[in-house]
């Protein structure tokens, strides 16, 4: 894959990059309940995945591009992330780590 | 598979992978349960390793261990928003190389294998067993497994510890969150550009507006056809400053000089993130053994981040070469007891003798003046001195001009004396 890096890349294209085998389960799962009381929401700016996103002041999760960090567990301030490692070597793979 | 080995280890990253071949080599009967599909896969860091003490570990180590490039030049560049001050340090020797930690792994824990070590990935553990307040084995799904010794090694994520109760959940103040893109590039631009000889790498250091000031730095290193440009942001202070998504920080800083330069026509080949121990000693647990386990590496907190330098690979797996070597010395009896002399040999070893002598940088650490006012001010002060029309200024007017309004005297010269005491 080439990408004309002469402009800022999106996360999305930067992780794209990667090879990847995607769990069909999320391995993390975010009660949002709790998202509507977070006035920070530190996850949307943090993850450097970018799963975390807003529309109209909500929170939007999608796992397909985490790459098992553990930021937005250890950020929220609303213990809202359940967070677990994908099953199976499942997620992302890592050739030059 | 058997259900009872003599020693389980959770994890094959360096540590982990580098207790098991210790042990195997020993005559233990070692599993190793990796979450990856292979060993490395999951992994990630910065980019360089000191050699001496895996060459203490692994015979041959130099010449079969995935070595990318020894690293002959070092630079520390102090970025500001009109500019930047560059320290470079070249040298005809070297005593750490770049290498791709996936591949290391992997060859660590082939090593393991080679010597007897049984590796399974793709099998998450999910819990320690406890029976009668010992550790007896691991639980992967409906799968347990029983050993008379388990060593943990699952990284810095420490869902394991939590679970058991061993640690409280990991703070934001004791990691910091490491970005990491690799673009191929080709030796022969790599050298050329970087001005480096065959073989030859570059670790690459950068603090100031290099993370849009957010405490922390951002990294460069070679490997032999690829270069790794990264930034490292504490998590604490990059909730509190982070102004835009954490990607755009790398982003810009990559589309700056001269990195826009360096990177030019290189292709993206991976794009990464991983959490690091930051300020060691803040992340160690109480205690590094129990009845029936032992914790190493990342897991234990056993990384040093000195500003100019880290050091995490050398200390992971040195911290799993003396795991093993405390459970040969303990001789049958796995009591917390007899396996607490693995805590002695490693307060005796150079890993915590570095992370004591250096605990005082936590302190720099934290002091913001030095990711914000001082890297501003050393090219403050070198465009003061470089760029004149007339008249010159004498070092102490630049120095006065540059630093008015700045900082004051006084706590420059205290700041000074803490970097003087402190890595």
């Amino acid at each position: 894959m080439t990408i004309q890096q002469l402009k800022k890349l999106k996360v999305d294209e930067a992780l794209n990059a990667n090879v990847w085998d995607v769990d069909e389960e999320p391995h993390i799962k975010v009660d949002f309940s709790k998202c509507v009381e977070c006035d920070t929401k530190p996850c949307v700016r943090l993850c450097p995945a970018g799963c975390f996103t807003l529309l109209d002041k909500e929170v939007l999760f999608s796992y397909e591009g985490c790459v098992e960090c553990g930021t937005c567990r250890i950020v929220c301030p609303k213990d809202a992330v359940d967070w677990n490692y994908p099953l199976s070597g499942r997620g992302v793979q890592y050739r030059f780590g | 598979m058997k259900s009872r080995f003599d020693v389980i280890v959770v994890g094959a990253g360096p540590a982990g992978s580098t207790a098991a071949y210790t042990l195997a080599k020993k005559g233990f009967d070692v599993l190793v349960v990796e979450r990856g599909r292979s060993p490395g896969s999951k992994t990630l860091y910065g980019g360089r390793v000191y050699a001496k003490p895996l060459k203490e570990i692994y015979p041959e180590f130099e010449k079969k261990a995935p070595i990318e490039r020894w690293v002959k030049k070092e630079r520390m560049t102090f970025m500001a928003e009109g500019g930047s001050l560059t320290l470079e340090y070249s040298s005809k020797t070297s005593t750490s190389f770049t290498a791709y930690l996936s591949k290391l792994s992997e060859w660590m824990a082939s090593q393991a294998e080679e010597a007897g070590a049984v590796i399974v990935t793709d099998v998450r553990v999910d819990s320690f067993l406890k029976e009668d307040g010992r550790i007896t084995g691991v639980r992967a799904g409906q799968d347990e497994v029983r050993a008379g010794v388990v060593i943990d090694a699952e990284g810095v994520n420490r869902l394991l510890l939590e679970r058991l109760g061993w640690v409280p959940k990991l703070e934001k103040s004791q990691v910091a969150l490491g970005l990491k893109e690799t673009y191929r590039l080709g030796s022969e631009k790599i050298e050329e550009r970087l001005g480096l000889g065959k073989k030859e790498g570059m670790a690459w250091f950068m603090i100031g507006s290099a993370t849009g000031n957010i405490p922390g730095g951002a990294f460069l290193y070679t490997y032999q056809n690829t270069v790794a440009l990264g930034i490292v942001v504490f998590l604490h202070k990059a909730v509190e400053h982070a102004q835009q998504h954490i990607f755009e920080y790398l982003e810009e800083l990559r589309l700056s000089p001269p990195f826009s330069n360096l990177l030019k026509d290189g292709v993206l080949v991976e794009y990464g993130a991983h959490l690091t121990p930051e300020l060691g000693l803040k992340l160690k647990p109480p205690r590094l053994y129990g009845d029936g386990f032992l914790i190493v590496g990342d897991a234990a907190g056993l990384l040093l981040n000195l500003g100019y330098t880290v050091r995490g690979v050398d200390f992971a797996a040195y911290s799993g070469y003396l795991a093993a070597q405390a459970v040969e010395k303990a001789g049958g009896d796995y009591s917390a007891r007899s396996l607490s002399i693995y805590e002695d040999m490693l307060e005796e070893s150079f890993i915590m003798r570095e992370l004591r002598r250096h605990a005082r940088v936590s302190k720099l650490m934290e002091n913001e003046r030095f990711f914000t006012t001082y890297p501003e001010l050393a090219f403050a002060l070198a465009h003061r001195l470089f760029e004149f029309e007339e008249t010159s200024p004498t070092f102490l007017e630049a120095f006065r001009e540059t630093t008015k309004g700045r900082v004051s005297k006084l706590r420059l010269l205290l700041d000074m004396l803490e970097v003087a005491r402190g890595p």
